[in-house]
């Protein structure tokens, strides 16, 4: 016995990859397991749970793809795989795009589950700040039968960081007029006060803009661009308030910040 | 008397081996088998005794030939409900207990539950089985196997009765029981064919034999026909006469302890040895006329080939 | 019926077979293992123990038919018990229907005691009896069925070994042959892919019995998907214990 604790303390240089030398090509796979592919899937997944958890192999990630690939073709409608597959690549190599080929294959074989476009609109938006994407996403999410409510707050969320303000206040009435939950109509209306901040802010911009050109400069007051007929009139905020103007910049401020209404 | 069985020219030949070589083992075998007789089928080991059987039992095929029993072809499902058979060497299933097996076989014969278990006991005493009953037949001892055997193939009460060298392997006593048993199926008016290659037993109970030698019957017919009741010779066994003059009337086959074992053919030459014997004040210590036996004749079959 | 009364026989040969008792002490601990194994997962845990309790029923239950069901005839006429129960008022094929009932009836029985495990596991997990798992439970044994009369096919000629392995290969083969479609698809038509057409619509198809993935994953089964694969075992085994009725009806038993 004392020997055998001998040998296992003698450290073993790993050759890389060593421990997969060989993985079999995942659709032709599926052929050999005679009907049991689906505890073939389990047991690989488990398997590559432990593997990718293990830091002694250095070069592990060189096949993540493949490995998880085989998963999936075993059991296309295992979900887990390609969650974890994904918050692997997102975690330890930072591979956004593979996370998102992962999560679009578990889409694209199970058209049903929402997990997979939610996650993905999480990592689009968190890593790679490509809101327009995270809204694509979110969008996905939303068409899915059972997907969580908040999926559509997502998507107004991104639309509006990716500057489509007119589905974002589409969306963000939508949710204000559907909520039961005072606290989510609250939030609702906090972001219509900011989409409509936006867009009178863009509407200012503009009209000062042309005003410039005319006038050479900005105008004192808000007042002058209605005057000056650049403005059909005076741009309120969401609460029917007004909206802080500076002369040096030509540009509006809100009053108050939106989530302190 | 309708024949219970009816064997007409039946034959079967084996291919064997990896090139197929033919081998004939029944060469046109007929005989004949009468209601309430026991019947004897002798031969020597391979002559195709067992073949015989398992053809009339449909488990071979015979390749020409007719069996009918009871009046029907053999392979009718309706002739073997009068049928009743004991294997050579007979194994059962390990797995089943003596009663278990009887019943289990009886249930092949549609016998209704209650006659069934009737049957079953009777037929557990008959074999004197009744301690035995319970235990599996893994545990049981050839005797045992066979007692057991017989017991199943008297479970539908078989008109027909077909043993296949049932007294193999028995010691003295156990032959002598299933001697008397036979006899008494006899007396109940059941047919009883059996093959052996003990010519004792055969001689001491059957009505009629055959004899097969090398898949050919050379000589069948009542046993009594068969052997005839001529005298072939006389062994006397005597003592205190001289030998010289012993010598003219018979054949020494041994002298002991004073005693001279004479092989004497003719009658005079008995009635002489005797006059001797009185004359000289000898003694006669046994007379034991040699009729011709089964073994006589049998081995006179066999040998020639 | 004589076939009921050897059925009822075999039944009792099987069930006094001290094999089937170690298969189904193997069988439970396979079952029971899906617990530890789902332990060493990240995510869904009930999937795991699913997958292997079903793995296991099917696995074990496959093991049963085939190292039971080809020794049943081949004993018979090795221990030469067949020589006193063929000489008593029964047809041959009676004798091979009924062998084959009565391992059918065992295998139901040992299907429904894994059975119990297997959903008392589930129930145990989830605070649920899933009765879905049943339906894949059931298909599996029509499969059993169909294995069952290969393996006594193979037993009425064949030793208790080549026979396995040839039940071994049946099984296997089944579980390939729906391969041979996606390769169909790929083969322009010609001699090639007729006689192709010809083997995969002649070879079994168990694929046909395999609903563990659509139970575990609750998705929709048609109801005559089940009902088709049902009369595709029957009918297939059918085929093959006439097979068998056909090759042990001349049969000499020297």
């Amino acid at each position: 016995m004392s020997l055998k604790t001998r040998i296992d303390r003698i450290p073993r240089r790993k050759i890389p990859g060593s421990s997969i030398i060989y993985i079999p090509s995942g659709k032709y796979l599926k052929t050999a397991t005679f009907g049991f592919s689906g505890v073939l899937a389990d047991v690989i997944y488990i398997w590559a749970i432990q593997y990718y958890a293990n830091t002694a192999i250095e070069d592990r990630y060189t096949h993540l793809t493949h490995v998880f690939s085989i998963i999936s073709e075993l059991d296309p409608a295992y979900v887990d795989p390609y969650v974890v597959g994904a918050l692997i690549a997102v975690e330890d190599t930072r591979d956004i795009g593979l996370a998102l080929k992962i999560l679009d294959m578990g889409l694209a074989k199970n058209p049903g589950q929402w997990i997979f476009p939610l996650e993905a609109g999480h990592y689009a938006q968190l890593y790679l700040k490509d809101y327009a994407l995270a809204k694509e996403y979110y969008k996905k999410t939303m068409g899915i039968p059972g997907a969580p409510p908040i999926a559509r707050r997502l998507y107004a969320a991104s639309a509006f960081k990716s500057n489509d303000l007119t589905t974002a206040w589409e969306t963000w009435f939508e949710v204000f007029r559907t909520a039961d939950d005072p606290q989510i109509r609250q939030i609702a209306s906090n972001h219509l006060y900011e989409v409509k901040a936006a867009l009178d802010a863009g509407l200012v911009r503009d009209a000062v803009t042309r005003f410039r050109e005319k006038a050479g400069r900005n105008p004192a007051v808000l007042e002058e661009l209605v005057r000056a007929g650049l403005l059909d009139r005076l741009p309120k905020d969401y609460d029917d308030g007004d909206y802080l103007y500076d002369p040096a910049t030509g540009r509006i401020k809100t009053r108050v910040v939106p989530w302190k209404r | 008397m309708s024949a219970v069985l009816e064997i007409t020219e039946i034959r079967k030949s084996f291919s064997t081996g990896f090139i197929p070589r033919r081998k004939d083992i029944l060469k046109g075998i007929s005989l004949s088998v009468g209601e309430g007789e026991i019947y004897g089928y002798l031969g020597p080991n391979g002559a195709g005794k067992t073949t015989t059987i398992k053809c009339v039992l449909g488990l071979i095929f015979p390749n020409a030939g007719k069996i009918m029993l009871f009046g029907r072809d053999h392979l009718d499902r309706r002739a073997k409900e009068n049928l009743g058979f004991l294997p050579e060497n007979p194994y059962f299933y390990d797995y089943l207990t003596g009663r278990e097996f009887l019943d289990f076989y009886g249930q092949l014969f549609s016998i209704p539950r209650s006659e069934r278990a009737a049957a079953t006991s009777r037929l557990l005493k008959l074999v004197d089985m009744d301690r035995a009953a319970d235990l599996p037949l893994r545990k049981y001892s050839r005797g045992m196997l066979q007692r057991i055997g017989l017991a199943q193939a008297l479970i539908n009460s078989p008109a027909l009765v077909i043993l296949d060298e049932p007294l193999g392997g028995l010691d003295p006593l156990g032959r002598k029981e299933i001697r008397d048993l036979i006899l008494r199926l006899r007396d109940e008016g059941k047919t009883v064919f059996l093959s052996s290659h003990i010519l004792q037993d055969i001689e001491m109970i059957c009505d009629r034999v055959a004899i097969i030698v090398s898949g050919r019957i050379l000589s069948q017919g009542r046993l009594s026909d068969l052997v005839s009741e001529t005298v072939l010779f006389t062994e006397i066994t005597v003592s205190g006469v001289a030998e010289s003059d012993l010598a003219a009337l018979g054949e020494s086959l041994s002298t002991q302890a004073g005693r001279t074992l004479l092989k004497v053919c003719d009658e005079p030459n008995i009635e002489a040895v005797l006059a001797l014997v009185r004359a000289q004040n000898g003694k006669v210590h046994s007379l034991i006329p040699r009729t011709r036996t089964l073994e006589d004749i049998f081995v006179d079959m066999v040998k020639p080939q | 019926m004589t076939v009921t009364v050897i059925a009822r026989n075999t039944f009792k040969e099987a069930v006094r077979d001290r094999v089937l008792y170690l298969l189904l002490f193997f069988a439970a601990v396979s079952i029971l293992f899906a617990r530890v194994l789902a332990l060493l997962t990240v995510g869904d845990r009930v999937k795991i123990i699913e997958d292997v309790g079903l793995a296991s029923i099917s696995f074990f239950g496959a093991l049963m038919a085939i190292l039971i069901g080809t020794g049943l005839v081949y004993k018979e006429i090795e221990k030469r018990t067949i020589y006193t129960l063929l000489a008593k008022p029964i047809r041959r094929h009676e004798f091979l229907l009924g062998k084959f009932l009565g391992l059918v009836l065992t295998l139901a029985v040992l299907l429904a005691a894994m059975s119990l495990i297997f959903l008392g596991l589930v129930l145990a997990h989830t605070g649920r009896i899933e009765w879905g798992l049943l339906v894949a439970v059931v298909m599996i044994f029509f499969e059993l069925i169909l294995i069952t009369a290969v393996a006594i096919l193979f037993s009425s000629f064949s030793t208790p070994i080549l026979s396995s392995l040839f039940a071994l290969a049946f099984y296997l083969i089944g579980h390939f042959s729906w391969s041979l479609e996606t390769l169909l698809k790929k083969i322009p038509a010609g001699a090639t892919r007729t006689i192709l057409r010809f083997l995969y619509t002649l070879l079994p198809d168990l694929e046909n019995f395999n609903l563990k993935a659509e139970v575990v994953h609750h998705l929709p089964i048609a109801g005559a998907q089940l009902l088709y694969s049902a009369a595709y075992g029957l009918v297939y085994a059918a085929f093959i214990l006439g097979l068998a009725i056909v090759i042990f009806r001349r049969r000499d038993f020297i």
